[in-house]
């Protein structure tokens, strides 16, 4: 057992109730906000990998102390296997999807508290009981648990929202809040279906109870979970019906606060999708409807993308089609497939954190955000408008970046899978994905500067200028060196198949 | 009987999680939203605790006396009523935030209609 798996998850949580107790207190809040984060990617680094029980306890086949305690009708029986408390699994896959929400929590917290003039307390708070709970959620082996850290989650996205003071900014909130009070009961609904047939919450006991049949796979009960848990999956990452609601919360969060909001859709997509694929993969026709989902996801966004003049819009619908790549990847169901999903979340959850940043500094300079009445930012702001530039390819998936690398994975994954029409379209949609991204970036950066544009501030925070470049050698370097991550993705995706 | 009591739980459940998406769904109220919408939690909450019930079951505490053979055997499944306790402090705090957020958006608009603040 390992204590440092807990601390993944209990430092974020600490220091979010003690910044959230220090409000108003601008200095101290700057420097504890400041050194917490960057822990958050060094933490996972010296993590070794195993499990961590909370309960101390392991299974009694594994603690024969225990056990002796216990009648012979539950040791001879199957709960002789069966973890008695909440698991948190740790493995290379897992390690490398907490270093990049660690490096992206980071920059974006930095970020925060360089532009906002008065850090605040409350929403430094906010971003640090995200990640806890992002963190909590790539741990968990424990469905339920999952089910509280994806509210907690929720519930610190609205406050995200709220702490903005973007205008329609409480409308989104709401509406975010009704959907999720729809779609979250619906889930825990699921959840206690699977309880109801396994007695279990264990992810990895409910997945050997129907491989090895002491449960049978085919009770109609669980197609019933599998669909509520799916609902509860959409919801939680934006994709179809909800990548409209998604989008909207995207685009009314400050730059730094969609950074984060779009890891916890990345995340949870990867998290949950294991989840869905660990205990329901035997259902025929769930891969199908993954992949199909995934499509729609990636279709819908990118053509709404192109319709939008608000250029945080334009990225937020960019970033849930984006999604539909990593829904792809697990779709497809080979080991090889699932690798470049999991890589392509990685690479997604950077690009878009860069992305938003990126195009941040415009909202930050000029507290415009419509395209239509942006223009000439280059001649001010040229290193920003590379940084930026260079973002917009990492998404297309330009090589030597990132993103081309998953793409081509997932391309080639298509191809092994028979599916030639799904890599075509992957390519069109990369395509149309670089012309929306075009669009935009014309009408900011190349475009005669209109009049009327005033710029209110006139200098770019270093510690914004830093988080790009940070942002554009991970870039640089997973797209030069992709085995950093595959070869840690892999066992991953080999232990599902 | 006391199967008969378990179903009318689970039926009960089912309406209440039926009643609350109408609700939520089809009242322009927000205040009658919100009702609706602790309707689906309760809903959910009421379904699980109902799993957890063990017909002629025993209350899952330990007492002094007792053979573990028949604690295992007879005792109720406490973990549906531990988890319940959890979704109900998520479902109170998220009620509230919501309630909080009405609140500000009667002041901005002087009104609960969600046609009229939410546009549609």
């Amino acid at each position: 057992m390992n204590p440092l798996i807990a601390l993944l998850v209990i430092v974020p949580i600490t220091c979010a109730l003690l910044l959230n107790l220090l409000h108003n207190k601008d200095r101290t809040i700057k420097i504890i906000a400041t050194i917490i984060a960057i822990f958050l990617p060094i933490i996972p680094l010296f993590t070794s990998y195993g499990l961590h029980y909370f309960g101390a306890y392991s299974t009694l086949a594994q603690s024969p102390t225990l056990a002796q305690w216990v009648p012979s009708t539950i040791t001879n029986s199957v709960l002789n296997l069966y973890h008695m408390g909440i698991v948190y699994s740790f493995g290379s896959a897992q390690q490398v999807l907490l270093i990049v929400l660690g490096i992206i929590a980071f920059l974006a917290i930095i970020t925060s508290l360089n532009e906002i003039k008065r850090p605040s307390g409350v929403y430094a708070f906010l971003m640090f009981m995200l990640v806890a709970a992002v963190s909590a959620i790539i741990l968990s082996d424990d469905i339920f648990n999952l089910y509280v850290f994806f509210e907690i989650a929720a519930i610190a996205q609205v406050g995200i929202i709220i702490a903005s003071k973007i205008k329609g900014n409480y409308e989104t909130a709401l509406k975010y809040m009704i959907l999720g009070s729809i779609a979250s009961p619906l889930f825990l609904v699921g959840i206690a279906l699977l309880l109801g047939i396994t007695g279990n919450v264990n992810i990895t006991d409910i997945a050997y109870s129907l491989k090895t049949g002491i449960i049978n796979p085919q009770n109609p009960v669980l197609l019933m979970a599998c669909g509520l848990i799916i609902f509860g999956w959409l919801y939680g990452t934006g994709l179809p019906p909800f990548h409209t609601i998604k989008s909207a919360v995207y685009s009314k969060a400050l730059p730094h606060g969609a950074a984060l909001l779009q890891a916890f859709s990345v995340f949870i997509l990867v998290a949950l999708g294991i989840v869905i694929f660990r205990i329901f993969s035997y259902i025929p026709f769930s891969k199908t409807f993954i992949i199909a989902i995934s499509l729609a996801a990636m279709i819908l966004s990118i053509t709404m993308a192109l319709m939008q003049t608000d250029f945080k819009r334009i990225i937020a619908f960019l970033a849930v089609g984006e999604l539909g790549y990593i829904g792809i990847g697990i779709g497809l169901g080979t080991a090889y497939s699932i690798t470049a999903g999991l890589f392509q979340a990685v690479n997604e959850a950077i690009i878009t954190a860069f992305l938003f940043i990126g195009f941040g500094t415009i909202m930050y300079l000029t507290k415009e955000t419509d395209i239509k009445k942006l223009g000439g930012m280059m001649i001010h702001y040229p290193k920003a408008a590379l940084l930026v530039l260079l973002a917009g390819l990492a998404m297309a998936g330009v090589p030597p970046l990132n993103a081309f690398q998953s793409k081509f994975m997932l391309i080639q994954s298509s191809l092994n899978a028979g599916i030639p029409e799904l890599g075509i379209i992957m390519i069109l949609l990369s395509i149309v994905t670089f012309m929306t991204f075009m669009k935009a970036f014309y009408a900011i950066y190349m475009r005669p500067e209109p009049k009327e544009l005033k710029i209110n501030v006139s200098k770019i925070p270093k510690a914004t200028i830093f988080s790009l470049v940070v942002f554009l050698i991970i870039c640089l370097v997973l797209g030069l060196f992709p085995q950093i991550a595959t070869n840690a993705l892999q066992p991953l995706a080999n232990s599902l198949i | 009987m006391i199967i008969g009591s378990q179903l009318a739980s689970f039926f009960t459940a089912g309406a209440l999680i039926i009643i609350g998406i109408y609700a939520a769904l089809f009242l322009d109220n927000l205040i009658k939203k919100v009702i609706g919408l602790a309707f689906i939690g309760d809903g959910a909450n009421l379904f699980i605790i109902t799993m957890g019930y063990k017909l002629n079951g025993i209350v899952y505490i330990f007492l002094p006396g007792m053979s573990i053979d028949f604690f295992a055997q007879n005792a109720s499944y406490p973990l549906p009523f531990a988890l319940v306790l959890t979704s109900i402090v998520i479902g109170a705090s998220t009620l509230a935030v919501m309630l909080g957020l009405i609140i500000l958006l009667y002041k901005k608009y002087g009104s609960i209609k969600a046609s009229k603040i939410l546009g549609e």
